[in-house]
């Protein structure tokens, strides 16, 4: 017998009697005005940076000026071509290795806890996000919602909709650890700090939902 | 592996000969406790939200079977291969296959409890394969050569400077340098050099969805991303019972994970892996290593709702001061109480018994399991087994006696108050345990069942 | 109202005062009180080690003692949370009397608040008092509401306390800390049950605390234990006794 076998037997025979999932919470309604203001405060606690701008040309003077001196960024958006490189692939992620500022368009922001979801198909590649020195993302203002629960709903609506992912994953500020007497130090393995830029303007909805 | 032959009650009160630093160890506890309020209070739904992740686990323990079948189904068809490792021998086994099949002799590896119960890296180890943990934390304690004290936040036993003396042996840096900034920044170039260069790369699972056959890896440093992304090969390794039904579900156990654990509302990294990036292979363990046999316990099978947040350790006033190396197991506090007996029962018959039954774990857990209820459960089992000791066992068998005949009981009493009265040293020595650092109760003339009998009756 | 009252074993030999307050009281407001003499404990020494198995003889004494009563009141938390929680018989019969004592045992305090609903008290007791809030009685009792969940305020014992003229009760940085006696834990772990006393005094010394009150006297036993072998000044007293002061 094998060890799958022996375990879904022993896992069949041994489990409790059924018991009903609960309806899960409801979500609260929130305005834009609200929600974004909460997802720019919390997103400062915890060590991240907001903008909210009109459009790109405002996004480029802020990461020229804030990253003045990066050799290297990568970006999702055509619209930053003229200063970032902008393929939409790597053979290979270990040559992203020495990537300062990476600029990625993200889907949606959560208020409660300043994250962003991200898809792999806005990462260029998987390993972008993470080993870059420094990450940026592009949100509209307007596709912040107020919770967990809304952001699963919304993830979910993007499935049927037809755009399915391999991998993707919420971000919220820069990678930090305070594993050393609970000092927090922003910058651990991932980038040492992130942006967000918050789109006040109807873009196009090409990439977006 | 040195074998333990000391219980909690020994190793705490090694512990407790260091009286600023338990105070210290207690105190940083205490403050990440109080995090977990300050967060928890944030969210005015937060018992709904308890109550909810219940019913989810519970609905998930009954109904485990069916989801593991479409666990794996859904993520073979994602290209995710799936393994079964009976226990933990065939899991180690299955992770040496895997990078046989590789042909290296180099893995990193972020945060997985499940890998510290199966002792993986010590199996390895002898196998000649080097396994770097990549999680800060855990690369302090594998530095050090010592077990994690904590299942999130590692080496919270160690102080910085500690700290800073291991990273000087190993790292190089300076000595004497005991900044946190200044160290970690070490650790990111020291690991970001094993990212990069390792081709197979292990993580824990925080969640595994059945519906979607996709599993969620939190991190706040990117440690398992930076690893992960960057190898050839992704093995993930996950107890069975870490299985959530439907991908909606994660936005209840995401809202109370990190906040549980450290205050924060959300971990940095909440990673969704679902399928392998092209030419990349990605591999699930699913182990039993006994939570079949638990699921079968009526009294303690909750115990597989943990999401391993460590909120229960975190409130325990006697792990914040006897620290998790007193638990002699993999994961200590509270709810290492309660697993542990299940892998073995005389190893760690003396886990239910290192708590005062306060109640403040099963308070905190965000799945509701019942902790202090168990541990009392367990010290029955435990002694019904044959596990207590042998003076434990005949001191109560005399309390029994007494404590059944009034009679007996009036006169043990009478007698025992007379003796504390006359013939102090009787009891204030160093045999009595209570004297060494308490002084013993006053003496009072009458009980007050002979004050009632005189005054009342 | 007929109330049997129910002594835990160690007052009864300790600390005769907090029964012969608790009986004043209780007749205060007038109840008849009786103290069946032929009690000895409710068992949770043995149960809470692990031998629950043998708490049949005690169990069967307590329910011979207390069937009779309207209700029962313990001036202990603890004691009376083990009598709800764990009181069984063997009975042959249809109706098991431990289910009826189950119902009918309170502890003194939610007596008075939520029996008797006492809405003032003739004492005093102008001194500062820390309250310790005991494990049992406060999670497992409900006697007040515990720190870990987000669910509104409320506090039974200084709800009462609060009506004694010229008692001042003092604030503390933990408010619901276990104090370390657990039982056979206050022997069996030694090390780690002084520590957490003496953090408890430490606590309640630091926010200025003349007198330690809480509604089990076993904890109280502990943290005095400490308090006298520091030659502190700092006093414990039952809620009990305070509610029945006049000083």
């Amino acid at each position: 017998m094998s060890s799958r076998d022996k375990i879904l037997g022993a896992v069949k025979e041994n489990q409790p009697d059924f018991r009903e999932l609960p309806p899960l919470p409801d979500s609260p309604v929130g305005g834009t005005e609200q929600l974004s203001a909460k997802f720019v405060s919390v997103l400062e606690a915890i060590g991240g940076t907001a903008y909210i701008v009109s459009g790109f040309d405002r996004i480029a003077s802020i990461l020229r000026e804030q990253h003045h001196d990066a050799l290297r960024i990568v970006s999702g958006c055509p619209e930053l071509a003229f200063l970032a490189e902008t393929a939409a692939h790597y053979d290979d992620p270990h040559t992203l290795e020495n990537i300062d500022l990476a600029v990625l368009r993200s889907h949606f922001g959560v208020a409660e806890n300043g994250a962003c979801w991200i898809t792999e198909d806005c990462m260029i590649e998987r390993a972008l996000p993470f080993i870059a020195q420094h990450l940026a993302l592009i949100i509209r203002k307007k596709d912040i919602v107020a919770n967990m629960h809304e952001a699963y709903e919304r993830i979910a609506a993007a499935e049927a909709a037809g755009t399915a992912y391999g991998f993707a994953t919420f971000i919220a500020g820069p990678s930090k650890t305070a594993d050393i007497e609970q000092s927090l130090v922003l910058g651990a393995h991932g980038p040492r700090s992130m942006t967000v830029f918050l789109l006040d303007e109807e873009m196009s909805d090409a990439g977006f939902y | 592996m040195k074998e333990n032959t000391k219980d909690h009650a020994a190793l705490a009160g090694e512990f407790n000969k260091d009286e600023p630093r338990v105070d210290w160890h207690d105190k940083t506890l205490w403050w990440i406790r109080e995090k977990r309020d300050k967060a928890a209070h944030g969210v005015p739904e937060w018992e709904l939200l308890r109550e909810t992740a219940s019913g989810i686990k519970e609905n998930v323990l009954s109904r485990l079977h069916e989801y593991l079948l479409q666990f794996e189904e859904q993520a073979t068809r994602n290209g995710i291969k799936v393994h079964w490792a009976a226990d933990a021998k065939e899991h180690n086994e299955i992770v040496l296959s895997i990078l046989r099949q590789q042909k290296v002799n180099q893995m990193v590896k972020s945060k997985s409890m499940l890998t510290e119960e199966c002792h993986l890296n010590e199996y390895l180890k002898e196998q000649g394969i080097e396994v770097v943990d990549t999680d800060l934390g855990e690369r302090v304690v594998q530095l050090a050569g010592e077990p994690p004290s904590h299942i999130v936040l590692p080496c919270i036993h160690k102080k910085k400077e500690e700290i800073g003396e291991i990273f000087h042996q190993h790292l190089g840096t300076p000595a004497g340098n005991a900044d946190p900034q200044f160290l970690t920044e070490a650790a990111r170039q020291h690991l970001r050099e094993k990212f990069l260069t390792r081709r197979v790369a292990l993580t824990g699972v925080n969640f595994a969805v059945a519906e979607t056959g996709e599993f969620v890896v939190c991190t706040n440093e990117g440690n398992a991303d930076m690893g992960a992304h960057l190898a050839d090969v992704h093995i993930a390794c996950m107890g069975i019972e870490k299985l959530i039904p439907q991908r909606r579900h994660l936005g209840v156990f995401l809202r109370l994970l990190t906040r549980s654990a450290t205050g924060q509302p959300i971990t940095t990294y909440s990673s969704h892996f679902k399928k392998p990036r092209p030419r990349q292979e990605m591999h699930i363990v699913l182990v039993d290593n006994g939570r079949s046999v638990h699921l079968g316990r009526k009294d303690f099978r909750s115990s597989l709702k943990c999401i391993r947040c460590a909120a229960c350790f975190n409130t325990c006033p006697v792990y914040r001061r006897s620290g998790g190396h007193s638990y002699h197991t993999a994961v200590a506090g509270p709810i290492g109480s309660i697993l542990a007996p299940n892998l073995d029962m005389k190893k760690y018959a003396d886990l239910p018994f290192a708590s005062t039954l306060c109640g403040s774990c099963s308070n905190v857990c965000p799945v509701k399991i019942d902790i202090h209820e168990q541990l009392y459960k367990w010290r029955q089992v435990i002694v019904q087994a044959g596990n207590a000791p042998i003076a434990k066992k005949a001191a109560m068998q005399t309390m029994t006696w007494v404590l059944s005949n009034p009679a007996v009981y009036h006169t043990a009493g009478k007698a025992g108050r007379w003796f504390m009265a006359n013939v102090p040293f009787a009891v204030n020595n160093s045999l009595n345990p209570w004297y060494k650092q308490r002084d013993m109760p006053e003496v009072p003339g009458k009980s007050f069942g002979e004050w009632y009998k005189k005054n009342k009756k | 109202m007929k109330v049997g009252l129910f002594i835990p074993c160690y007052v009864d030999q300790f600390y005769p005062q907090v029964g012969i307050a608790t009986l004043q009281l209780l007749e205060k407001y007038g109840c008849e009180v009786i103290y069946p003499t032929g009690q000895t404990c409710c068992g949770q020494p043995m149960a809470n080690s692990g031998f629950e198995h043998l708490t049949k003889g005690s169990n069967a004494l307590f329910i011979k003692n207390f069937e009779e009563f309207d209700y029962i009141v313990c001036p202990s938390g603890s004691c009376v949370l083990h009598i709800k929680d764990h009181l069984h018989s063997e009975h042959g019969g249809e109706v098991d009397p431990a289910v009826n004592i189950r119902r009918k045992i309170y502890e003194l305090v939610e007596f008075l608040t939520d029996v008797l609903k006492i809405e003032n008290i003739d004492a005093k007791f102008q001194h500062k008092v820390g309250v310790h809030q005991s494990c049992h009685g406060q999670r497992g009792l409900k006697l007040s509401q515990m720190s870990e969940l987000v669910a509104a305020p409320f506090s039974k014992p200084e709800h009462l306390l609060k009506m004694v003229q010229g008692i001042e009760l003092v604030e503390l940085d933990r408010k619901d800390e276990c104090c370390g006696f657990g039982g056979t834990f206050c022997v069996a772990e030694e090390a780690v049950s002084v520590k957490m006393g003496k953090d408890r005094v430490a606590d309640h010394l630091h926010h200025g605390a003349e007198y330690i009150t809480s509604a089990d006297m076993s904890c109280l036993m502990h943290l005095d234990g400490i308090l006298k072998r520091q030659k502190s000044k700092t006093r414990v007293k039952h809620i009990a006794e305070i509610l029945n002061s006049q000083e």
